[in-house]
């Protein structure tokens, strides 16, 4: 694309543009930054004496690094009780986007390229399960795994094998299941949209050229589609990082505890509130990251496209 | 609103902390001034208990604020009026509510929370406006403290004369000026027959069954710290279970730890459900669940597998809940109405058949509560006898610094290190 669109009749006002973007900005400064400095003034803050409910100190000068240090030195080390939650998150994040992505993926692409005439069908099936909440899946699968539920009956053909799985036993598979499936929806439509975009004449370029379907894939498609798949990931990750009720209803474990179990129990426990939320904080660094990915994808993206 | 919000709570704590000097009640100035300007107010920090601790050898007549006063004799509820009623979930029975409204033309409405620490932050974050709350004995200090509960005027509370003599001067409220009282149960020990084949009462130490891997899997302890911590310490023959000794603490953090390598625990509170459906097969339990279980059970399934046990000498955790009326509710008339229905003898008795916990009633006769038909044979276990209140284990408040350790080896149970 040209840097500058030829432009018809005079040049817009200085403040259009600005005036434009203050919404968005009020947006952000409302919704993200101003509940960020509230978790900070909590977690630096200090505690009502008789509920133990937190207080928010406003003035950074007064802040106390307490209930920080007390999570920071509990993360590793000999104390180290935290980190074995923290890493299980990382594990549970990974494996169950790498299982979203591989069921996304063929399922994106074919609604986008090959369905074809049973396209609309398709993505109204695709969009259904975000007509209901994520929850009641959930709570609709715990009666499912049950040990005399529909999966095991199943499994057992009807209790002729005796071949019972306790699934709701605090099964760390249970859990990166319950995401895998939680969570696939929100996948497959940002990757529907990517692969959608790639025009065709790319690909019929790529075949004209001698690639057969797979090798069109892999030196077209693909790396055409590599945007739409980090944004799919991130869009998908950064939710279940947070998530804490899927542990919560299929598992009930410690053992599966993930750093949205820790944020709940300390947000629910009088006096560890600042916990919650140094927890929120260091939540927020980590999801910086692939942020910054994404970022420096679409840019490349943008790059590639011109 | 009655209550500011929480980026109020600085201002609030100031009329606060001069209460608690003038009211005397309290010598904890210091920790008070501390943890206001932002000193000591990390976990496990020295912090001075804010509250007065009511124990059966401590008893307490909590103090009556000005400014939060008691509503006059002789009122009727508005017609027409809503009583909001926050309570746990399945905590009463729905007919009982449709039968108040119908009688006294208001209605209800019931907002319902997972446990009373949550509740209690809700209430004091304000603006909800609720009228009633049931809390458990040991948050009266702070509830009252705080300014969030009025005294009750008794004008309105005669069928107080129906519970138990226990329940007339309490300890934990001398002068039941802002209780009175909801439900009894103990928490012991209950299992399945055709999941564990140990008779777990017939144990020398049945709350071994808990650790024992040959004994049960799929087995659950209480999601209350409390609850859940004072039991390895009974289990271990202590029966000081608001102990604020380290030792006592730093063995409690073993015994969990052991607990969860052993059996793997799940920590839920919903074993009413968990049990009958099967996913749990032994598991720490409230008398009232086990109760509440038989009606659970899947179609078909025999009651009869259901079992329940607590120490027969009544050495064990004994408990009782509250009712107790808000002060930011608008409907403190209909409120006094409301406790005043639950302590009658019938419709209390009606509640105990929804919610499986046994009320204080005089007119219930505990040694016969299986052939009254309130409880099936195998789960007779479960009655709660008044003369327990003397003999088990209550569960106290604490003093922040003591509460705090316990609290963290909570949390590190929780995390699943």
């Amino acid at each position: 694309m040209p840097d500058r669109l030829p432009r018809g009749g005079s040049p817009a006002p200085r403040w259009l543009w600005p005036a434009l973007a203050a919404p968005g900005t009020a947006w952000l400064l409302v919704f993200l930054v101003a509940p960020m400095y509230l978790v900070a003034a909590i977690l630096f803050g200090t505690i009502d004496p008789i509920l133990r409910r937190p207080i928010p100190v406003w003035n950074p000068a007064d802040w106390d690094p307490t209930q920080f240090q007390y999570v920071w030195s509990r993360l590793s080390g000999a104390d180290g009780f935290f980190g074995p939650a923290l890493l299980r998150t990382a594990l549970y994040v990974g494996t169950a986007s790498v299982l979203c992505l591989l069921i996304a993926y063929p399922v994106a692409y074919y609604a986008a390229r090959i369905a074809d005439r049973r396209r609309g069908m398709l993505l109204a099936a695709l969009i259904a399960p975000f007509w209901i909440s994520y929850m009641m899946r959930m709570l609709a699968w715990v009666n499912l795994l049950q040990n005399d539920g529909l999966v095991n009956q199943l499994i057992t053909l009807g209790g002729l094998f005796d071949t019972e799985i306790d699934w709701l036993g605090g099964r760390a598979t249970t859990v990166v299941l319950g995401l895998t499936y939680g969570y696939v929806p929100y996948m497959i439509l940002p990757l529907y949209a990517g692969l959608d975009r790639i025009p065709a004449s790319m690909i019929e370029a790529g075949r004209d050229l001698g690639a057969n379907r797979f090798q069109t894939w892999r030196r077209v498609t693909w790396p055409m589609s590599r945007p739409a798949v980090v944004t799919a990931v991130i869009l998908t990750c950064l939710p279940m990082l947070g998530d804490y009720f899927t542990s919560d209803l299929l598992s009930g474990n410690p053992r599966t505890s993930m750093v949205g179990n820790l944020i709940n129990s300390a947000v629910l426990t009088p006096g560890q509130t600042g916990q919650a939320a140094a927890f929120v904080l260091l939540l927020l660094l980590v999801s910086i990251v692939p942020m910054g990915l994404y970022i420096r994808v679409t840019r490349d993206g943008e790059a590639t496209r011109t | 609103m009655k209550q500011p919000g929480a980026w109020r709570a600085v201002e609030r704590d100031i009329s606060r902390r001069t209460f608690l000097k003038a009211g005397g009640g309290v010598a904890a100035a210091a920790g008070l001034l501390s943890a206001c300007g932002g000193g000591t107010a990390g976990p496990g920090s020295p912090n001075a208990s804010a509250v007065q601790i009511a124990s059966p050898t401590n008893p307490v007549r909590w103090p009556i604020h000005d400014d939060v006063p008691m509503i006059a004799s002789g009122l009727k509820p508005e017609a027409g009026s809503t009583l909001k009623i926050y309570n746990y979930a399945d905590y009463l029975s729905p007919r009982v509510i449709k039968n108040f409204e119908r009688d006294y033309s208001v209605n209800v409405e019931l907002a319902t929370f997972n446990d009373t620490e949550e509740a209690i932050g809700k209430i004091a974050s304000g603006g909800l406006g609720y009228d009633i709350y049931f809390p458990s004995y040991d948050q009266i200090g702070k509830l009252v403290a705080a300014k969030l509960v009025q005294p009750l005027n008794q004008d309105y509370l005669a069928n107080i004369s129906s519970v138990w003599p226990q329940f007339t001067d309490p300890w934990y409220d001398l002068g039941w000026q802002y209780s009175v009282p909801y439900t009894t149960y103990t928490t012991g020990v209950g299992w399945r027959t055709d999941q564990v084949n140990t008779d777990v009462a017939s144990l020398p130490n049945p709350y071994d069954a808990l650790w024992d891997p040959s004994v049960a899997d799929k087995i659950a302890i209480i999601d209350d710290w409390h609850v859940a911590m004072a039991m390895v310490l009974l289990r271990e023959g202590n029966y000081d279970i608001n102990s604020e000794s380290s030792e006592d603490i730093a063995l409690i953090r073993t015994r969990l730890l052991e607990l969860a390598a052993a059996t793997d625990p799940k920590v839920t509170i919903t074993m009413y459900n968990d049990l009958p459906a099967g996913q749990l097969g032994l598991c720490q339990m409230w008398s009232g669940d086990v109760v509440n279980a038989v009606y659970y059970l899947p179609k078909g399934q025999r009651p009869d597998i259901l079992r329940y046990w607590f120490p027969e000498d009544g050495r064990g955790m004994v408990d009782n809940d509250l009712m107790m009326i808000l002060a930011g509710g608008q409907n403190p008339v209909a409120a006094h109405y409301f406790l005043n229905y639950l302590l009658d003898e019938q419709v209390s008795l009606a509640n105990f058949g929804f919610t499986g916990y046994q009320p204080p009633q005089n007119v219930i006769n505990p040694t016969r509560l299986v052939e009254d038909g309130y409880l099936p044979e195998n789960l007779r276990t479960a009655t709660v006898l008044p003369e327990w209140f003397d003999s088990g284990t209550r569960l106290l408040g604490m003093p922040i610094e003591v509460e705090q350790q316990w609290l963290n080896v909570w949390q590190e149970f929780k995390a699943g290190a």
